[in-house]
């Protein structure tokens, strides 16, 4: 009898956390394996299935940032803190720490795609040292639209956090622009160390791939983390194929000698 | 010259404005033939006509032109075409029995057309074996689809083809098709409910969009026919009107039946001294009142469990006379 | 070894398999084609081999049998996920050469391509395939441009020669049943054709750069994007996951998996929002792409199999094959890029 990969298992909420009016982050009990910019599936009740990166691993528990869609509504969330959700998962290959150790790291993030490199991030916060040195850039579209703001004093801390809105709405505690406007400014003390990590919506991550190839970075120096429709996580349903590859399976993390050729 | 010009129209000829000429009036019931007919058209309107032939409103030829005196022959000619088009005919080589009742017209139908619903021309002549010859003022078309091509709605007995759509839900991927195109083609009649098409029976119109548009075969037609019958739509200089729905659902043989009892209750309440004993049934319909004529209409006839009649009927249009 | 039947004969051995196998074949089905008064043809159960229809092409392949076009995958309660259960009997399946091709692409995603899949594994151990034997092509097939137009892979092998069938047996559990009621033996070998009228030739030099031709421009506005070409393609395996929820709280209900097309609306929706490939061209490019290269670069052997159904569906004459022969010129205008 072989496994049956399409069931799910029940993992109890531990805690619900809302970021903004419809995104929330789920602290769900978990004990394993797991890497950031891996993926579940995740059986959101009245929605259906739906694949969410990782976006946290602590002890005994992974964080799942989940952005409420179609009918459900924020009472259905926000009532299932000690409630179960099925997930089945890890999936994908998720982003690897020791491609980033004693380096001197950026991370390009869009809005939902802070998620996925969170756990990247909040390694290197909470292991000061272990990279020559990390600076963040995250962009959001409003004040409003800012994830995981409770993370925010311990990523300013502890690393070069560049935290932008596209329009700041009269909140001058913000600054304005777009991520990519950050990247020529960028200094490197030594371009063999280089390295960054991109995520975000498809224009965002061709502009900031494009800009830190302007500043020197080679393919090679550069990881991306693709955003699919997955059905399975299995290979089998075909819809985050881009090319000859299945971001489910080869992905969704590529570092961009491939990446590259997966922008459609 | 001496001619019953009485006995020539119900032959099928016309007098015409040109003192001494008629015109012969040749019909194809639902308006699809063997094109050899045609060339038997080319003849007579060459040896008896002016060469000219006509296409008329109602799918047939007039052939003008042609001497009183040449009657006889030109119904010699017409009799393999008479034969052909399997005419009902009393005395062979004598022309058309009858011309009262309209020839039966009909759209293109199923033969061609991806959206007919049956095949429009096969009913149509089944409809004329039924009812021809006659001498009431019948007009009745078919059309495949309620798109209306044939404009049915302006005929004593519009017919309109119906598809019953019946799901397999197995078959079904939620691809949305039959939504969309129900919704921008049609009347909405769609609507997803659980991933799946729900069909509101009520407002559904049988156009068969979700079966044409399904790309899995998840939709498909009933095996059964069924017809939208309209009444009682006229041109005409007092009141034209457009035909109103009578029967939704309705089958074949109800329809033959139905209009074969309208014969008998025109027979029975038409104005005999109307000009020319000529009288437009909707017009005995309005002075008999819509009760009367459906209790003759609807006289043994079993109509299919779906079918839904309409009672009673109003019907709108413009009115000279008031 | 082979037999030869009269159809009574014959009629005995399928009565006697299905006993304990339901057997798949394209059956007709009068008046259900999607115009009035049309058939269709397609997978079906059958009893008799009369019913099984030679003279014209099913216009969906074998694929739903393995692969069934809305699965349930699984019940759930707030407590407990429970598995449908498996068919009762075992299946023998009714195909050509260039299906049961296709069975080898579809092995190739549900049980090599990642993890396997029970479902899928579940039903295609309990599957005996007939070939049945191609002694001409349809108009639209180019099998023979595929390499696939033979076939040796089967249990046993079914052709009709004037009113006698001919069956080249491999199964050996049933090697007995079959010799019983055949009439006559001999030497049989399922007919295969050796040339198509429809052909097609994929360039040797085809790479990922023909996505940016000004080929698949014109598809943006031919193609409607109905998916008719995915759902009667043998080899294509997409699908999308639909729960189904009983109650109002979302915990009780099942889930199971449709297939999906490329070329629908919808069909690389993010939950964010998001989608890819908005345009019809975009999506005939990465069906193309899909069929002739990506396949072949992850698996090694082409996945389009030349059944030509695809060109046999599309309402709006777009033709696949037509399509594949377009790529030379299309590698030649990117060359320089």
């Amino acid at each position: 009898m072989i496994k049956n990969e399409y069931i799910p298992f029940r993992s109890e909420i531990k805690e619900v956390i809302r970021h903004t009016a419809i995104e929330y982050t789920f602290r769900m009990e978990y004990t394993g394996d797991v890497k950031p910019g891996q993926f579940f599936e995740v059986s959101i009740p009245k929605y259906g299935e739906a694949p969410i990166s990782v976006s946290g691993i602590g002890d005994g528990c992974i964080d799942l940032t989940i952005r409420r869609v179609g009918k459900v509504t924020n009472e259905v969330f926000e009532q299932y803190e000690g409630d179960t959700l099925l997930l089945r998962g890890p999936y994908g290959n998720g982003f690897d720490l020791e491609n980033y150790k004693d380096k001197e790291l950026v991370i390009v993030a869009g809005g939902t795609g802070v998620s996925p490199v969170r756990g990247v991030i909040d390694y290197f916060a909470r292991n000061p040292g272990a990279a020559k040195s990390v600076t963040v850039i995250a962009g959001f579209k409003t004040p409003d639209d800012i994830l995981f703001r409770r993370d925010l004093k311990l990523w300013e801390e502890n690393l070069n956090l560049i935290l932008t809105v596209d329009s700041r709405e009269g909140d001058k505690s913000y600054r304005e622009g777009l991520v990519t406007a950050y990247i020529p400014d960028l200094e490197f003390g030594n371009m063999d160390d280089a390295c960054a990590i991109v995520v975000g919506p498809p224009a965002m991550m061709r502009f900031s791939t494009m800009a830190l190839m302007d500043r020197g970075l080679k393919e090679e120096q550069i990881w991306i983390s693709q955003e699919r429709k997955m059905c399975c996580g299995l290979g089998k349903c075909g819809h985050c194929k881009i090319n000859d590859v299945y971001v489910c399976l080869d992905g969704p993390v590529f570092n961009f000698t491939k990446g590259r050729q997966l922008l459609d | 010259m001496d001619v019953n010009t009485k006995a020539l129209k119900k032959n099928a000829f016309r007098v015409t404005k040109e003192r001494g000429k008629t015109a012969s009036r040749v019909r194809v019931p639902g308006g699809h033939m063997d094109a050899c007919y045609l060339s038997m058209i080319q003849d007579i309107a060459e040896k008896y006509g002016n060469g000219t032939v006509h296409i008329t409103n109602r799918q047939g030829f007039e052939i003008p032109g042609i001497d009183y005196a040449d009657m006889p022959k030109v119904n010699e000619m017409l009799q393999p075409i008479i034969e052909g088009l399997d005419i009902n005919q009393t005395d062979p080589g004598t022309g058309y029995p009858a011309s009262g009742t309209r020839n039966v017209s009909a759209c293109i139908g199923n033969r061609v057309c991806p959206y007919a619903c049956y095949d429009t021309t096969a009913f149509a002549k089944r409809i004329e074996k039924a009812i021809f010859p006659n001498d009431l003022h019948f007009k009745i078309a078919l059309t495949g689809c309620p798109n209306d091509c044939a404009k049915v709605r302006m005929h004593d007995f519009g017919i309109m083809g119906m598809t019953l759509p019946r799901l397999d839900p197995s078959r079904c991927v939620n691809c949305g098709a039959c939504v969309k195109y129900c919704r921008r083609k049609s009347v909405e009649a769609l609507e997803t409910v659980n991933y799946r098409p729900k069909r509101n029976e009520e407002k559904c119109i049988g156009c068969g969009e979700c079966v044409l548009n399904c790309p899995a075969s998840a939709w498909t037609r009933d095996e059964k026919k069924y017809y939208r019958l309209t009444l009682l739509g006229r041109t005409g200089k007092r009141n034209p009107r457009l035909g109103e729905d009578f029967i939704k659902w309705v089958d074949e043989d109800s329809i033959i039946k139905i209009i074969l009892n309208t014969y008998k209750y025109v027979e029975h309440y038409i104005d005999r001294s109307a000009p020319g004993g000529k009288e437009h049934i909707g017009y005995i319909v309005d002075r008999t009142g819509f009760e009367e004529f459906k209790k003759w209409a609807l006289e043994g006839v079993e109509l299919p469990e779906i079918a839904e009649v309409t009672t009673p009927v109003y019907w709108k249009g413009v009115h000279y006379t008031k | 070894m082979g037999y030869c039947y009269k159809t009574q004969d014959l009629q005995q051995v399928f009565s006697a398999l299905t006993e304990t196998y339901d057997l798949y074949a394209p059956r007709l089905f009068p008046n259900k084609g999607a115009f009035s008064d049309t058939d269709l043809v397609r997978y079906d159960r059958i009893t008799s081999p009369e019913e099984i229809v030679l003279d014209r092409k099913s216009r969906f392949s074998p694929k739903e049998v393995l692969l069934p076009i809305s699965q349930t995958l699984f019940y759930f309660t707030e407590d407990k996920v429970t598995e449908p259960n498996p068919p009762k009997k075992d299946a023998v399946i009714f195909l050509r050469s260039c299906d049961l091709h296709a069975i080898r692409r579809l092995d190739y995603m549900y049980l090599e391509n990642g993890p396997e899949d029970s479902y899928y594994r579940q039903l295609r151990d309990h599957v005996k395939f007939a070939l049945l034997g191609c002694s001409s092509c349809f108009d639209s097939c180019f099998c023979v441009d595929m390499g696939t137009n033979k076939n040796t892979d089967y249990d046993f092998s079914l052709d009709l020669t004037g009113d006698t069938w001919k069956i080249d047996v491999k199964w050996q559990e049933q090697e007995e049943l079959f010799r019983k009621y055949a009439v006559s033996q001999e030497t049989v070998s399922p007919a295969f054709v050796t040339e198509t009228k429809t052909r097609v030739h994929i360039p040797e030099n085809l790479t990922a750069k023909a996505a940016k031709s000004s080929v698949w421009k014109e598809y943006d506005s031919r193609c409607i994007n109905c998916g008719r070409c995915n759902f009667s393609c043998p080899t294509c395996t997409c699908f999308t996951m639909q729960d189904l929820f009983y109650t109002d709280n979302g915990k009780v209900g099942e889930r199971r998996r449709v297939w999906a097309s490329c070329m629908v609306d919808g069909y690389t929706d993010v939950a964010g929002g998001g989608s890819y490939r908005k345009t019809n061209g975009e999506r005939m490019r990465f069906k193309v792409m899909h069929k002739a290269l990506d396949f072949k670069q992850r698996a090694g052997y082409q996945m389009c199999v030349g059944c030509g159904r695809c060109d046999d569906v599309c309402p709006e004459y777009i033709s696949f094959s037509h399509c594949l022969n377009r790529l030379s010129d299309a590698m030649k205008e990117v060359e320089d890029l």
